[in-house]
């Protein structure tokens, strides 16, 4: 399961061939790969928030959250990654027909579990929250994600590469409608309960 | 010059008015960007406004919205409507002389701002900071553009009024309305006035105008130009004509009620402020429907990506256009807005829009009408319409990125308090832990600007009439 995503990452062509000539069966148990990386953010941020900290401006003590605190949102920080990816994945399967694509929902969501790959491992910067740094490894995460959903998209659904250039960019609109709906759940979560409480 | 371009006219349209707003769409365009760089440095180093009073941030910052929306989108919408009314109705614009006053006073306006605005003339209204005597002009020209569009919708040769032409009407109709009850002013003087209404209610008023300068403006307008483009780049029927028409109706009647979700938590009544977030909440509906329509129209035409690459302005248009809507409503939740409102996080909403969605779909149709309108067959070089592409998408997205981190960021840090009720954080520390934000926002603005730039050579080049491999046969031309 693993060699499939460090695979991407070295060699993203052809490790995409390789998944995308995988049986039903096989792709099943790809399911659980996105369950497993996002443990990687899900505890080094825990960790990073708790433990270490970050300094806004110049100066200043650093700042934790509780680990009461910290754990609340790492869990749901972790589901909120699940369910993004689940919901991707079935819009990827709902929308295979219109670009002329053979799809099941496992199929979507495997595939969005593995594009998501430099995201979930940019996630360990939260060992280490220092904001600008974590903005630009995030910004190369992004980046080498979207070529990954780029890459994939025609190879795994077998369809030719300017369908799969819309296809890429349809998944991408709905991706960033995720994102948002990612934020704007946070801050209304901040206000029914899990805002984070911080150290003194 | 006139002989020069009496080669370019068209037997049955008027194409010299569209040329001329297509190459000012061009021109605006890098002038208010290139102002919006300047003071998207000046929030990163504040030194880069050099002690000049004419070059401070709060006069320049109106310059750079007036210019991009109204010098730079204007222009393109001016241009495209002449050129799908003339097209869709099959006859030519109802008087040339009338079409050309609205390109000179349009013009006109833009002068009137870039030398009213650095010298501190404001009426201080959001997106309507001109002064009275430039408001009467505008009303002007406005009216003399809505006699040339209606009246030359009456003189169709179709029987049938196609839809690009119902958002256009529309948002020539609401613009006048917006614009004229919101300016209504009590002069002092030639340069100052002051706004006839009064306190919540002039607060009120002034967001109706503000949000629905977007509505109708900034997306009606552009979904008229959208309506005809897409189609027409992708060489292929509108994917639901029915699907058009509700959607229009239904974004006509829901965005006008829209405005007070920019006044959550002020003096403006609960019920106000309520019925502005519901309103807003709904108008996701109207909105995805332009999207969805423009979509699907594009993905039948798949075949034409790999050597189109307006096509691409077009698809990654919409799909920014179906993010910003979404996120609109999303974030005039009255929950949401608590954190949002004031924060970088609208700032970085509003360029998704603005750079996404406007610019993105003005620049594929300014590629598109370029080589029709000087009679070549194509643009000079695709490979660089590819590189803009690229350099507008990137621009777009490290802009809105580094907004999002830092709205979030400020957001939190200005809720932040101690366990004695203090403030955590005072107001500059949260300016201070923005700039590394700033910095990325200014060069996602300078990338996207410097596209702007290959775009201005591309047109030159294109134009001049002496690059001849370009030309299109005379008969064809004339078909």
């Amino acid at each position: 399961m693993i060699q499939h995503g460090l695979g991407l990452l070295v060699r993203p062509h052809t490790q995409w061939h390789t998944i995308a000539a995988l049986p039903e069966s096989r792709l099943q148990t790809l399911l659980l790969y996105p369950c497993v990386l996002a443990l990687l953010p899900a505890v080094a941020w825990y960790y990073g928030t708790t433990e270490i900290g970050w300094t806004v401006g110049e100066h200043g003590e650093p700042i934790r959250l509780t680990h009461e605190s910290g754990r609340q949102i790492c869990i749901l920080f972790y589901f909120g990654m699940l369910a993004c990816v689940a919901v991707i994945g079935y819009f990827i399967h709902w929308m295979a027909a219109t670009y002329g694509a053979q799809s099941t929902v496992t199929r979507g969501i495997v595939i969005a579990g593995l594009t998501a790959t430099p995201l979930f491992i940019a996630g360990l910067a939260g060992f280490q929250p220092i904001l600008w740094l974590d903005m630009l490894i995030g910004v190369v995460a992004v980046s080498w994600a979207v070529y990954l959903l780029y890459r994939g998209i025609p190879i795994v659904m077998h369809i030719p590469e300017e369908r799969g250039f819309l296809f890429s960019s349809a998944v991408l609109a709905i991706a960033m409608v995720i994102l948002i709906c990612l934020m704007v759940g946070s801050v209304i979560l901040w206000d029914f309960g899990a805002a984070p409480a911080f150290t003194d | 010059m006139s002989e020069l371009n009496s080669a370019l006219e068209h037997p049955v349209y008027n194409y010299k008015v569209v040329r001329q707003f297509a190459v000012m769409t061009v021109v605006w365009g890098i002038v208010g960007m290139l102002v919006g760089v300047l003071i998207a440095a000046q929030l990163a180093w504040p030194a880069m406004n050099f002690d000049l009073p004419w070059l401070h941030f709060g006069r320049l910052r109106p310059l750079h919205t007036n210019a991009v929306i109204f010098a730079f989108g204007g222009s393109a919408l001016f241009a495209t409507s002449y050129y799908i009314v003339q097209r869709t109705c099959q006859v030519r614009l109802i008087s040339d002389t009338l079409a050309a006053f609205t390109f000179w006073g349009w013009q006109l306006v833009i002068v009137a701002a870039a030398i009213t605005l650095p010298l501190g003339m404001t009426s201080s209204k959001e997106y309507a900071e001109l002064e009275w005597p430039i408001d009467i002009l505008i009303t002007v020209v406005w009216v003399v553009y809505a006699i040339v569009f209606f009246g030359t919708i009456t003189q169709r040769k179709t029987s049938h009024i196609y839809v690009a032409n119902w958002f256009l009407g529309a948002y020539i109709i609401a613009v006048a309305v917006l614009h004229i009850v919101n300016s209504m002013v009590v002069p002092v003087d030639m340069t100052k006035s002051y706004s006839v209404y009064a306190g919540t209610v002039d607060a009120m008023v002034q967001w109706w105008y503000g949000h629905n300068a977007v509505g109708f403006f900034l997306t009606a307008g552009f979904l008229g130009m959208m309506y005809y483009f897409v189609p027409k780049q992708a060489g292929r029927p509108v994917y639901s004509y029915r699907l058009s028409i509700v959607h229009f109706w239904a974004l006509v009647a829901v965005y006008i009620w829209a405005g007070p979700h920019h006044l959550h938590y002020t003096a403006l009544p609960d019920w106000a402020q309520s019925l502005g977030m519901v309103m807003s909440i709904i108008l996701l509906a109207p909105s995805w429907g332009g999207m969805i329509n423009g979509m699907m129209t594009l993905s039948g035409a798949w075949d034409k990506l790999r050597t189109d690459p307006i096509l691409r302005f077009l698809v990654v248009s919409l799909s920014f256009y179906g993010m910003s809507t979404f996120e609109g409503p999303m974030m005039s939740i009255r929950t949401v807005n608590a954190l949002s409102h004031y924060t970088d996080w609208t700032i970085g909403h509003v360029h998704s829009g603005a750079l996404g969605w406007v610019a993105m779909i003005s620049i594929g149709a300014i590629y598109h009408l370029i080589p029709i309108l000087f009679g070549k067959e194509r643009m000079y070089s695709t490979s660089l319409i590819n590189t803009h592409f690229w350099m507008s998408t990137i621009g777009t997205v490290l802009y809105i990125v580094s907004m999002w981190v830092n709205g979030i960021l400020q957001g939190l840090m200005w809720r932040a308090y101690n366990q004695d009720g203090t403030l955590t954080y005072s107001f500059v520390e949260t300016v201070a832990a923005s700039h590394p934000g700033y910095v990325v926002r200014l060069i996602g603005g300078g990338i996207f600007f410097s596209g702007m730039l290959i775009m201005a050579y591309n047109v030159y080049m294109t134009s001049r009439q002496d690059v001849e491999s370009l030309t299109v046969p005379a008969t064809a031309s004339a078909a």
